[in-house]
């Protein structure tokens, strides 16, 4: 009973009955109360598309006047009544929804926005000049409320307060309608898109289909808040097609609270009065109400009602999970999906001479392999190798343009990503990839809908489907997750969203499961615990496996395929890997080149230039570096090795203040910086070559190096011209036209025109051909001795031959330190730390 | 009619997709650099008109030509240090949402300070009359709005291109973080952007005062077109405003020549055809901000 008293809807009708008592109290009319009932409908039907499904609209003006206009048409060319006048308004609110609707799904974000308003001006043009048959600017008049009769009743719904009594039971009712379709199976994916579209996507959800459905139910009722108000005023008029009034209709949903689902009806009331009142003091109100509205977007975007929940102390969920309880969920129900059984050693997926190109660069280069059913297959290589491009194809996130993949002899390739899931292929992300503002359960339960029955069933309660609530709640257990069911995903630990990540992936009852770097980012003991969970599913679920953790692969897997440059180079099992010469070269390099031996006068100073000390980096959630501390002496060349995913890179980024340090020290000429804005660092003398170069492509080589001129002496443009004659040649050629040898060139030129006292390098030799190698690396070479270089690298060799010391950083910890002709001279130590 | 009828259209096409060009450039620039679809540039367009209307019997059209565009441009910078500035880090659409809260303001409070009837703003003297090219007789005020465009985006083109603020803006449109690691302060460049953006509305605003007159609603047509322009140019192309903002005058203009109904609908038509045939627009750039 108290839920009852306590259910939204309750709260509104008693506001609905109470309103025009409250009019008449505040010296106001029944009109009004009428107007706040109508623009309350038209704000909820609104955010069914603003709040719950994340596309913001410029344009619902339209449909809220073209549906006037149709009523007002219907009656007086039509049918002289209230009844089909009103069925008319509103399948000309749906219908017009349906055609804009079609031609905007494409779009998403900004441009969606900017299209609704410039087609509701469109409308309201067409309106306007359409003078013969709407009647122009003056609007259409000459529509009446017709009385209502059936049998011995009859309503007078001339009279004002009849009118108002009749249009809030008819604007409860739709409301009603609205909180059903919110909280169905259908309302719930709606949620799950606003809150992640292309995981919704990826686990099986025709995420357009949802959109264009959400949109013309949106439409739909505002055509009857458009109906309902020509009938109000008797009146239809263009300015309500405006794109005033749509702009009006945000504010006020905006203002209310988008976040709850009455929350729309708070601002329409707030926005209605507001007009009413102030607009007799002063004709300016829109003022207060667009200061108000920007003081809401500043301060607090959730709205009246947000404002409400904190002060309340609420983490406010209205959803599904809250009322499911291990009594309500009944026995999962057998695989609702039928696939055949397949034989054991049955290929499930079939690669061939698959490829993917981005511009020049060839990302997959004609791979082929081949996974048999109930195996478990890892894909390693280094940086750049290929790993994630060829998952996303493989998932239909990018079209493949060569080549073709299979799965259980469906062709998978060119498909899209909520097909290939329906045919058994589920993948997890690198990059955590949940639903942050929904339940663990509501998480789970979304994805186990996608390919149940009841996946669009816009009237049903999402949660009574016992079969689909005990099937989410299963694979939580499964996963170790069951007692956090019912806590947000957002305040999960990194760990734990990972094991949710796992999860939402095997919802979609897959047959192949692609594991995108399930490791990353997690502590040792979250690994383990990872790395347990694969262990057992694998007993049911064919698993490939990307990672960089090579001792995880090592254990796990029944065979490994190695990739280096898009190609495969070696597939076997674990011990055939270790052995393979071809791939240890790959990760640490052809060992060809002598040591350049230490500089004399490095190390003699006693002051490093750079002291970082037990530095700890997160990316949100996901604990990058331990703990790593190192130090750069002036004029030291100091390599910093690792194997790629080991956190090398997120080194470089803290030390130039990209990532501030969770906590720990970073000394530069004995002044901390860590956690100073990049700016400020660079400033300070330090100076960066990034991985991939990030050359401005739009500027010239010159540009380039000019932007990045600091200090008057040292380094001049004529010195690079001078040291880098390749350079010269290139003056004024834009930097998207250069090779990568020669960006990569102009990269260090470009650092070296700050007149730094510390350069630090990130894989300058990735991706580069041998000739250029070579020329990259007598450029170093020569910097030995005049410039302070702390040097990032996977390909050991080439670091170990120009260095005077070297750190090895391994799952973001130092694991090793010393001098770099040591681990150049120890073969067995350098195979153990960075190769295979 | 007379080709020297549609000749006229033709040019006052030109001379409305010149002042489209100016919108459209404004909005791109701050969309390109700051990622901010600005949804006040209608309402600055008109108080650069108003603030024109204000100051141009004291100082001359001429200076008008300059100190609208610096006090709006002055005021669009203080928004964007106070207030856009602070919405960087949230979603994109809470930015877009500041900027749409500002026109209610900015609108209203035009309103307010200039009540609701429009005013009169007389040609200048010295554009009066009608320019003789051979056989052909044109006002020489629109000619003026021809010549005053291209000049800005001359100038524009120059501040881009040759200036180092101007290389930083370029710069900072492809990789804000790079910027930053060469030891540059990006936070009031930012800001020098999003000023130089709302001038261009307002210098729009001010040279057509004298063709349409100064009245609180100006702006609204004049905003949503430039969206249209942008939209069918391709966001955050500086060409592409250009050209769109030029097809789009023309389109109009010749829409009132031969159907004068149609004639506002008519540039909406258009961007729905071009966004059936190309839906990235016709320079169509791929931007990940918006997207």
């Amino acid at each position: 009973m108290t839920r009852v008293l306590r259910h939204p809807l309750t709260w509104l009708s008693v506001w609905f009955l109470v309103l025009p008592l409250l009019m008449g109290a505040a010296q106001s009319t029944v009109s009004l109360a009428t107007e706040i009932v109508i623009f309350s409908l038209l704000a909820i039907a609104y955010n069914l598309l603003m709040g719950y499904t994340g596309l913001v609209s410029f344009g619902h003006s339209a449909f809220f006047g073209i549906g006037g206009y149709a009523a007002g048409l219907a009656q007086l060319h039509l049918a002289r009544g209230m009844v089909v006048p009103l069925v008319v308004g509103v399948l000309g609110a749906t219908l017009a929804g349906a055609g804009i609707g079609f031609l905007l799904m494409r779009k998403r974000g900004v441009y969606f926005s900017l299209l609704t308003l410039a087609f509701t001006q469109m409308f309201f043009y067409i309106v306007y000049g359409a003078t013969a048959v709407t009647g122009g600017e003056n609007g259409l008049g000459g529509i009446e409320r017709f009385p209502l009769a059936a049998g011995p009743l009859r309503l007078d719904l001339g009279d004002k307060r009849a009118y108002y009594y009749a249009t809030a039971v008819l604007a409860a009712g739709a409301i009603f309608l609205l909180w059903r379709v919110v909280h169905s199976p259908f309302g719930r994916v709606l949620e799950a898109i606003r809150e992640n579209e292309a995981r919704a996507s990826f686990v099986g959800y025709d995420v357009k289909r949802y959109k264009l459905t959400a949109f013309v139910v949106s439409c739909a009722f505002s055509g009857l808040a458009g109906t309902l108000y020509t009938f109000l005023l008797n009146f239809a008029y263009p300015e309500s097609l405006h794109v005033t009034l749509a702009g009006e209709i945000a504010a006020m949903t905006l203002v209310g609270g988008m976040r709850s689902f009455v929350g729309p009806a708070v601002g329409a009331a707030v926005f209605v009065f507001m007009r009413d009142t102030l607009s007799s003091w002063t004709e300016n109100w829109l003022v207060y109400f667009g200061v108000i509205f920007i003081a809401f977007v500043m301060f607090s975007p959730n709205g009246i009602v947000g404002v409400f929940q904190r002060l309340r102390g609420l983490a406010r969920r209205d959803g599904v999970g809250a009322r499911v309880t291990t009594r309500s969920a009944g026995t999962p129900a057998p695989a609702t999906v039928e696939r055949p059984p397949g034989a054991q050693g049955e290929v499930l997926l079939e690669v061939e001479d698959l490829a993917k190109h981005f511009g020049a660069l060839t990302a997959v280069d004609g791979v082929s392999l081949g996974v048999p059913r109930g195996e478990l297959r890892s894909i390693i290589g280094p940086n750049g190798a290929g790993k994630t491009t060829l998952f996303n194809v493989l998932t239909g996130l990018l079209p493949a343009d060569r080549g073709h993949a299979r799965f259980r002899s469906t062709a998978i390739t060119g498909r899209l990503p909520h097909a290939i899931v329906a045919a058994g292929v589920s993948r997890s992300f690198q990059i955590i990839s949940i639903f942050h503002a929904l339940t663990v359960f509501e998480n789970v339960r979304i994805a186990a809908q996608a390919k149940h029955r009841c996946r669009f069933a816009m009237l049903a309660d999402a949660g009574s489907f016992a079969d689909l609530n005990a099937e989410a709640l299963e694979l939580l257990r499964a996963v170790g997750l069951g007692d956090r069911a019912f806590e947000i995903a957002d305040t999960l630990s990194h760990g734990d969203q990972r094991l949710l990540e796992i999860a939402i992936a095997l919802a979609t009852r897959p047959e192949l499961l692609l594991l995108d770097e399930p490791l990353a980012g997690l502590a040792a003991h979250e690994r383990l615990r990872v790395a347990d969970l694969i262990r057992t599913l694998r007993r049911s679920v064919t698993i490939v496996l990307i990672e960089h953790d090579i001792d995880a692969v090592l254990a796990l897997s029944d065979r490994i395929t190695v990739l280096h440059q898009g190609r495969v180079i070696a597939e076997g099992a674990p011990a055939e890997i270790q052995q393979n010469a071809e791939v240890q070269t790959a990760y640490l390099g052809h060992l060809m080149l002598a040591p350049e031996g230490t500089i004399p006068g490095a190390r003699r100073a006693a002051a490093p230039l750079l002291r970082v000390t037990s530095v700890n980096t997160f990316y949100g959630k996901s604990h990058v570096l331990h703990g790593v501390s190192l130090d750069v002496f002036p004029g030291e060349f100091v390599a910093l090795l690792g194997r790629n995913g080991a956190g090398k890179t997120t080194t470089l980024a803290t030390i130039t203040g990209v990532v501030p340090p969770r906590d720990g020290r970073i000394a530069y000429r004995a002044a901390d910086v860590a956690g100073r804005p990049p700016e400020e660092i660079a400033r300070r003398g330090i100076g960066l070559v990034p991985q991939g170069r990030r050359i401005f492509p739009n500027l010239t080589v010159l540009e380039n190096l000019t932007i990045a001129r600091r200090g008057t002496s040292g380094w001049t443009v004529e010195r690079v011209f001078a040291t880098f004659p390749k350079l010269l040649a290139l003056r004024d050629a834009r930097g998207a036209t250069l090779s990568g040898g020669e960006l990569q060139l102009l990269a260090i030129a470009r650092a070296l025109m700050g007149n730094v006292d510390l350069l630090l390098l990130d894989e300058p030799f990735e991706g580069l051909a041998p000739a250029i190698v070579e020329v990259v690396w007598t450029v170093l070479r020569e910097l030995r001795g005049t410039t302070t270089v702390l040097l990032v690298e996977q390909n050991a060799d080439l670091a170990l031959a120009l260095s005077d010391r070297a750190y090895v950083i391994s799952n973001g910890s130092i694991v090793w330190e010393g001098a770099a002709r040591t681990l150049h001279a120890d073969a067995e130590l350098r195979l153990k730390l960075l190769g295979v | 009619m007379t080709p020297a009828v549609l000749t006229e259209f033709v040019l006052n096409g030109l001379v409305l997709g010149a002042l489209y060009v100016l919108m459209a450039l404004g909005l791109s620039i701050i969309f390109g650099m700051i990622g901010v679809i600005n949804f006040a540039h209608g309402a600055l367009f008109t108080l650069g008109a108003y603030v024109a209307f204000q100051v141009k019997d004291a100082l001359g059209f001429p200076a008008t030509l300059v100190v609208s565009p610096v006090l709006v441009g002055v005021l669009g910078m203080l928004i964007e240090a106070t207030l856009l500035r602070r919405l960087y880090r949230e979603d994109p659409l809470q930015g877009l949402l500041l900027t749409f809260g500002l026109t209610m303001v900015l609108e209203q409070g035009i309103r307010m300070v200039w009540g609701l009837s429009p005013k009169q703003f007389d040609v200048p003297p010295a554009f009066g009359g009608a320019l003789r090219l051979g056989a052909l007789t044109y006002s020489k005020y629109r000619s003026f709005i021809l010549l005053a465009v291209v000049v800005l985006i001359v100038a524009l083109t120059l501040f881009l291109q040759k200036t180092p603020v101007g290389t930083i803006v370029r710069a900072g449109s492809r990789d804000p973080m790079m910027v930053r690691l060469l030891g540059i302060s990006l936070k009031p460049v930012l800001t020098l952007v999003f000023g130089l953006g709302t001038a261009f509305a307002a210098i729009a605003g001010v040279l057509s005062a004298p063709l349409a007159g100064v009245q609180p609603a100006m702006g609204v047509n004049v905003g949503t077109a430039a969206f249209v322009v942008v939209t069918i140019g391709g966001l955050g192309s500086f060409w592409g405003a250009i050209l769109s903002g030029l097809l789009v005058g023309q389109v109009v203009s010749l829409s009132i020549y031969f159907q004068p109904r149609a004639a506002e609908a008519s540039m909406y038509i258009l961007m729905a055809v071009i966004l059936l045939l190309r839906p990235r627009g016709l320079m169509g750039e791929r931007w990940e901000k918006f997207e």
